[in-house]
C-alpha cells in the first residue's frame, strides 16, 4: 500500500474513533443503580430489596460527629494564618459550646436544603410542628385516646403549670402556656424524640467520646455514590462556611458515606495500578518488537474494540450500569492478543496483510466461538448480562476485524522475524522436549476433584458487604456512633403492607402494643412504627370526637380555674385551637409531607405496586426470632365502622371485617384491640383491606438475590460452553483436535477454582467474570499451540506470541492481584492464576510439533 | 459549707488602686463553694393575676452548677450543670431541657456564679455593669451583653450591705419581674408582695 493511501487510512480510522468517542460523550449514561445490573427478582423479599436497596429509612442516614481539634484547619496553617504551635485544649465547657454551636450551625444551614429530608442535632424545635398545624396537636397526641379533656384533668394540668411558672422551666412554657395548658407539643416533642437519644450537652447531642452528633437523611438513595457524594459535599460546604469551624472536624459515617468510600478507594487504587501495569506493557511490547510505530498503531484495534463496544452499548440501552463498562473492559481484555499475534507472526520483508492471512482462520475461530459464547448471556434476560454481551461480542469483532483489515495495512512493511531470535529457539526446543504423557489430563482432573472436595469453607461468597474495600476503623466508628445514636440497624426491616396508606397505619398502631412488649424484654433496643408520626385518619377521628365542645371546655375550664391566679381570659387560645381541632380533616401523609416531620414519615411510607409499604427501622436487635415472630402475624386493619372515616376515604367505604389468616391466629396472641370474627374464605385478604406485616432481613435477601444471579451466570455459561463446544468442532472439523483445544482451556479453568478454593477463597461473581475472561485466554492459546503448520519457524512464532501474551496478561493482572481491594484483587489473582495454568497446560496437551510425535499422541 | 452571711467575717480585700470600686465589691461578694443561702421568690407574671411566690435554698455548688431547692408551697429541685437544666419535682419524672432554651436561666447561672466566686471579669464578660450607692448600701445593675439574652432579659438589679447580697430583681423583657429575697431577708417576704413593698424591702434600711 503507497504511503499516501496508508496516511488516509490512517486517517479515516481516526476519525471513526473520533466520531464513535463524539457519540459515547453525547450519549453515554452511566446508572449507579444496581437495579438495573442485577436480575429481576422473584421473591417478595427481593422485589422490596431491590426498591429498598439505598432507598430505606436507615441506609439513606449519615451519622456525622463534629469533634474539637486542638490546631486549626490545615488550610489556614498552610496559608500562614495562625500558627501551628500546639494550643492547649479548650476546658470542657468551652469545648462542648463550641461544638453545640457548630452542630446547631449546620442545622441551620442544612434546614432548607432539598438534598436533606431530615437533619437532627438533638435540640427540639417546636417549628418542626408547622404552627398551620398546631391544632392538630390534640389529633396527633395520645393524651385524649386516655384523658378526657375534663374539670379534673384541666385542674390538675393547671395547678402543675403554676408550678412550672415557679420553677426555673417557666421561661420555656411561658409562652406556650394560653395555647397549649395541657403541653401536649412537649408530648408529641418526646414522642417525636429518638428511641434512646444520646446525652444532651448545651441542648444537642454528644457521645462519650465528647463529640457533637448529628443524623443526616438524605433524600438521594444510599448505594448512589454520585449523589451521596453531592450530599456529603454539600454538609462539608455548609460545615466550612461556619465560623470557628477550622477549630473542630466534621466526620461522616454511614451506608452513603461508605458508597463514597468505597467507590473512591477502588478508583483510586485502579488507577494506580493501572498506571503502573501501563508503562509494564509498553515496555514488554517494545522489548518484543523493537518498534514503536507498531506499538501505537497496535493500540488502534484495541480503541476500536472498547469505543464500538460503548457506542453499541449507548445505541441499544437507554442507561449503562458502570458494573457493566468495569466487567465489559475486563472481559475485552483479550482483544489485546490479536495484534500481538499479527506482530510475532510477522516475517522480515513479507507483507503484514500475508501474516494475517495465514493467521485468520485460527484467529476468527477464536473470535466467533467468543462471541457465539456471548450469545448465551444476550439470551439470560438480565440486563446488566445483556449489556455485558453487547459490549463484549461488538468489542471482540471491531478488534478482530480491524486487525484483520486495517491493522495490516499500516504497519511498517521491513520488521525482523522474531522466528530467528536464538533464545526463541531454544524456548521453543525446550517447549517440544517436555513430556506429554497421556495420563496427564487425568492426574488433573483428579487433583482438582480432591482439591475442590478437600477445601475449606463455603463455596459461594454470596455477601456482597465481603466484597466492600472498607477498613475496620470506619466499621468499628460506624457501630459505636449507630449504637451512640441509636440509629436503626440497616439490616433489618419490618415491613408493613396494605392497599392503602391509611390500612398502613392502621396497621401500624396495632402493632404498636406487641412492639411496646418487645421492646420491654429487651428483644430489641427500638423499634420505630409509622405511625408513631401520624396515627392513622380512623384514631385521629376517634381523638376528635373526644374533644369537648366549646361551651362545655368553657364551662369546665371555668370551674377548673378556680381559685388559681391565671388572668381571665389568658387561654382563649387555648379554647380557640380546640374548635379548630374539632372540625379538622385529619391530617393525610399527603399535607403532612409539606412538614420537616412529614418527610420522615414519607421515608416510612412508600407506595409501590397499587398498595402502600410501611417501613420501620429497627435498631438493636437481640432476638431475631421474636421480631420475625411479629411479622409472621397477619394482621388486619381495623374496623372501619366510623361513617366519617368512609365518607373521608372512599377506598375504605365498604365496611371492612377483621381477617384472620388461620397460621396467625395460632402464632399472634389476640390483643384487645382485635374484634375478631371467624374468618369468611370469601372476605379474605382478597378482599384487598388486610394488611400484612413481615421482617425484611435485607442481608438474606441480597444473599439470595446475588446466589440467584450467580445461577443466571452459571447457566448462561453452560449454554456458552455448549454453543463453544459446537463452534470450535464446526471450525476444526475434527473431534480429536476440539479436544486438544478444549481439554486444556476446561481443565485450566477447573484448576483456576480448585486452587483457589483451596486457599480459602470463596468464589464470587467477580471471580466467574474473572474466570471467564482467563479461558478466552486460554482459549487463544490452544488453539494457536493446536495449530499444526509443520513449520518450526512458524511454531517458533506461535510460542513468541503466546509468550509475549501470556506475559502482557501477567503483568497486568498480577499487578490487580496485589490490590488491596477484595474486588481487584478477585480478578486479579483468578485471571494470572488463569492465564498461567492455562499457559502451562496448553503446552503439556498439545500435540507435539514434530509430525511424527504428533502422531504418537 | 460557708452560709452567706459569714461574708462579712471573711479576710479584708486590699483595695488597689488599679481596682474600680466596682470590682472590689464584686471580688469582696466571693466565698468558697459550696455556698448556700435561703432565698424566697415573688414572680409578678402578665399571665397571673397575682404574684407567685416561692421559698427555699439557693446554692452553688461550684463550678457552673447551681442548685435551687424549693420547700414552699411545693418541693421541687432544679439542678443547672453541663450546660442543662434538671427540675424534679416529687412524684413526677424529672424535665431536662438545654440552657440555651432558658436565657433567664443563663443569666441566673452567669450573675450568681460570677458574684459568689467573686469572679468580677467573668460578670464583666457577661453584663454591662453599673453600681449606684456606696459600700454600705449599694445596689448593682446588670445589663446582658449578649443580644439574644437581652431579648427574653432586660436587666437584673442585686441590692446589697457591705459584703452581703440583699435581693436580687431580674427584669425580664416582657414586663415579668421576680424578685429573690436572699439570706435573712427571705423569712421577711410578705403574705401578699406588691413590687413596690419588696422595692422598699431591697433598697429599705431596716
Amino acid at each position: 500500500m503507497s504511503r499516501r493511501g496508508r496516511l488516509l487510512l490512517l486517517a479515516g480510522w481516526l476519525l471513526v474513533l473520533a466520531g464513535l468517542g463524539l457519540l459515547v460523550v453525547q450519549r453515554l449514561k452511566v446508572s449507579t443503580d444496581l437495579r438495573s445490573f442485577m436480575p429481576a427478582p422473584t421473591t417478595p423479599d427481593q422485589r422490596l430489596l431491590m426498591e429498598q436497596v439505598g432507598d430505606g429509612p436507615g441506609s439513606r442516614l449519615l451519622l456525622l460527629t463534629i469533634a474539637a481539634r486542638c490546631t486549626p484547619h490545615e488550610d489556614h496553617a498552610a496559608q500562614g494564618l495562625s500558627p501551628v504551635t500546639p494550643c492547649a485544649p479548650l476546658p470542657a465547657d468551652q469545648r462542648d459550646a463550641m461544638l453545640a454551636r457548630l452542630s446547631r450551625g449546620l442545622v441551620a444551614a442544612l434546614k432548607h436544603d432539598r438534598r436533606y429530608s431530615q437533619v437532627l442535632d438533638g435540640s427540639f424545635d417546636l417549628a418542626a410542628l408547622d404552627s398551620s398545624l398546631l391544632p392538630y396537636r390534640y389529633l396527633l397526641s395520645p393524651t385524649l385516646d386516655t384523658q378526657p379533656l375534663d374539670e379534673a384533668y384541666l385542674a390538675d394540668q393547671l395547678q402543675q403549670r403554676l408550678d412550672d411558672l415557679s420553677s426555673p422551666a417557666a421561661s420555656l412554657l411561658k409562652g406556650l402556656l394560653p395555647r397549649d395548658p395541657t403541653l401536649e407539643v412537649l408530648k408529641l416533642a418526646e414522642r417525636w424524640a429518638p428511641p434512646t437519644p444520646p446525652e444532651l450537652r448545651d441542648g444537642v447531642w454528644f457521645s462519650k467520646q465528647h463529640e457533637a452528633l448529628l443524623l443526616v437523611q438524605t433524600v438521594a438513595s444510599g448505594f448512589d455514590p454520585d449523589a451521596q457524594r453531592q450530599a456529603i459535599g454539600g454538609v462539608q460546604r455548609a460545615f466550612h462556611a461556619l465560623p470557628g469551624s477550622a477549630f473542630a472536624q466534621l466526620q461522616f459515617s454511614g451506608p452513603g458515606y461508605f458508597s463514597v468510600v468505597a467507590a473512591a478507594q477502588t478508583r483510586h487504587q485502579a488507577d494506580w495500578i493501572g498506571r503502573i501495569s501501563s508503562v509494564g506493557f509498553i515496555a514488554l511490547l517494545l522489548l518484543a518488537y523493537r518498534s514503536l510505530s507498531s506499538l501505537l498503531l497496535s493500540a488502534l484495534p484495541i480503541a476500536s474494540a472498547a469505543l464500538a463496544g460503548i457506542a453499541a452499548l449507548t445505541l441499544v440501552f437507554p442507561q449503562v450500569h458502570g458494573i457493566t463498562l468495569a466487567f465489559g473492559f475486563t472481559l475485552l481484555g483479550v482483544v489485546q492478543e490479536y495484534p500481538i499475534r499479527v506482530l510475532s507472526h510477522r516475517r522480515a520483508g513479507e507483507d503484514a496483510l500475508h501474516s494475517v492471512r495465514a493467521l485468520w482462520p485460527s484467529l476468527l475461530t477464536a473470535i466467533a466461538s467468543a462471541c457465539i459464547a456471548y450469545l448465551a448471556f444476550y439470551a439470560s434476560g438480565v440486563n446488566g448480562l445483556k449489556q455485558l454481551a453487547v459490549f463484549t461480542i461488538v468489542g471482540l469483532l471491531a478488534a478482530g476485524f480491524s486487525t484483520r483489515y486495517l491493522l495490516p495495512r499500516l504497519l511498517p512493511t521491513r520488521v525482523r522475524d522474531v522466528a530467528d531470535m536464538r533464545w526463541l529457539a531454544l524456548a521453543r526446543d525446550l517447549v517440544d522436549r517436555l513430556p506429554r504423557p497421556r495420563w496427564f489430563p487425568v492426574l488433573v482432573a483428579l487433583a482438582i476433584t480432591v482439591m475442590l472436595i478437600l477445601a475449606p469453607g463455603p463455596f459461594w461468597q454470596n455477601d456482597l458487604a465481603a466484597l466492600t474495600p472498607l477498613p475496620a476503623p470506619l466499621l468499628q466508628r460506624d457501630a459505636r456512633l449507630r449504637e451512640a445514636l441509636g440509629a436503626p440497624d440497616v439490616r433489618y426491616l419490618l415491613i408493613l403492607q396494605a392497599s392503602t396508606a391509611q390500612g398502613v397505619l392502621a396497621l401500624s398502631e396495632q402493632l404498636q402494643p406487641r412492639v411496646d412488649a418487645l421492646l420491654a424484654r429487651h428483644a430489641v433496643d427500638a423499634l420505630e412504627l409509622p405511625s408513631r408520626y401520624l396515627p392513622s385518619a380512623a384514631r385521629q377521628l376517634a381523638r376528635q370526637r373526644k374533644l369537648p365542645e366549646q361551651a362545655t371546655l368553657q364551662r369546665e375550664l371555668h370551674t377548673a380555674l378556680q381559685g388559681l391566679p391565671f388572668r381571665p381570659g389568658l387561654f382563649q387560645p387555648f379554647l380557640d385551637d380546640v374548635q379548630t381541632a374539632r372540625s379538622l380533616p385529619p391530617l393525610t401523609p399527603q399535607r403532612y409531607a409539606r412538614t420537616p416531620l412529614g418527610q420522615r414519615l414519607a421515608a416510612m411510607l412508600v407506595r409501590r405496586d397499587g398498595h402502600w409499604l410501611g417501613l420501620a427501622t429497627v435498631s438493636g436487635v437481640h432476638d431475631v426470632a421474636a421480631l420475625q415472630a411479629l411479622g409472621a402475624c397477619r394482621t388486619l386493619v381495623g374496623r372501619a365502622a366510623n361513617p366519617s372515616v368512609r365518607s373521608i376515604f372512599p377506598p375504605l367505604r365498604r365496611p371492612i371485617e377483621p381477617l384472620w389468616a388461620d397460621e396467625a391466629s395460632k402464632i399472634c396472641p389476640r390483643t384487645a384491640e382485635f374484634s375478631p370474627r371467624p374468618p369468611k374464605p370469601d372476605r379474605l385478604l382478597g378482599a384487598g383491606s388486610g394488611g400484612t406485616v413481615r421482617l425484611l432481613d435485607l442481608k438474606a435477601a441480597s444473599e439470595s438475590l446475588v446466589a440467584a444471579y450467580r445461577t443466571r451466570i452459571l447457566e448462561a455459561l453452560l449454554a456458552a460452553t455448549v454453543l463453544l463446544v459446537l463452534t470450535i468442532t464446526f471450525a476444526l472439523r475434527s473431534l480429536r483436535r476440539t479436544w486438544h483445544v478444549l481439554a486444556p482451556m476446561t481443565l485450566a479453568t477447573f484448576l483456576v477454582l480448585a486452587v483457589e478454593r483451596m486457599a480459602g477463597i470463596e468464589i464470587s461473581l467477580f471471580h466467574l467474570v474473572a474466570l471467564i475472561l482467563a479461558g478466552g485466554l486460554g482459549l487463544h492459546y490452544a488453539l494457536f499451540f493446536e495449530r499444526d503448520t509443520g513449520d518450526p519457524a512458524e511454531q517458533r512464532r506461535t510460542l513468541h506470541a503466546t509468550l509475549v501474551c501470556v506475559l502482557s496478561a501477567l503483568l497486568v493482572f498480577g499487578m490487580l492481584g496485589w490490590a488491596s481491594i477484595p474486588v481487584l484483587r478477585a480478578i486479579g489473582l483468578t485471571v494470572s492464576l488463569g492465564v498461567a495454568f492455562h499457559f502451562c497446560l496448553s503446552i503439556l496437551m498439545a500435540p507435539h510439533a514434530k509430525p511424527d510425535d504428533a502422531r504418537q499422541d | 459549707m460557708a452560709p452567706l452571711s459569714a461574708v462579712a467575717s471573711g479576710p479584708d480585700i486590699t483595695p488597689a488602686s488599679a481596682r474600680s470600686a466596682t470590682q472590689v465589691l464584686i471580688a469582696s461578694l466571693g466565698q468558697p463553694a459550696p455556698a448556700r443561702t435561703a432565698f424566697a421568690e415573688a414572680r409578678f407574671m402578665h399571665l397571673l393575676d397575682r404574684p407567685l411566690v416561692v421559698s427555699g435554698e439557693l446554692a452553688w455548688l461550684g463550678g457552673n452548677r447551681l442548685q435551687r431547692r424549693v420547700a414552699q408551697p411545693h418541693a421541687e429541685t432544679a439542678t443547672i450543670a453541663d450546660g442543662e437544666v434538671t427540675v424534679q419535682r416529687a412524684g413526677r419524672h424529672a424535665r431536662r431541657f438545654s440552657l440555651k432554651r432558658a436565657p433567664q436561666l443563663q443569666v441566673l447561672l452567669d450573675s450568681f456564679v460570677a458574684l459568689l466566686s467573686g469572679d468580677a471579669s467573668r460578670l464583666d464578660q457577661a453584663f454591662e455593669i453599673q453600681r449606684h450607692g456606696d459600700a454600705a448600701q449599694w445596689t448593682l445593675l446588670l445589663i446582658p451583653r449578649d443580644a439574644n439574652v437581652a431579648g427574653s432579659v432586660a436587666s437584673i438589679e442585686i441590692d446589697g450591705r457591705g459584703k452581703q447580697s440583699r435581693c436580687m430583681r431580674m427584669q425580664e423583657a416582657d414586663g415579668d419581674l421576680a424578685v429573690d429575697l436572699l439570706g435573712p431577708l427571705a423569712a421577711r417576704m410578705p403574705a401578699q408582695p406588691t413590687r413596690e413593698a419588696l422595692l422598699a424591702l431591697c433598697r429599705g434600711g431596716s
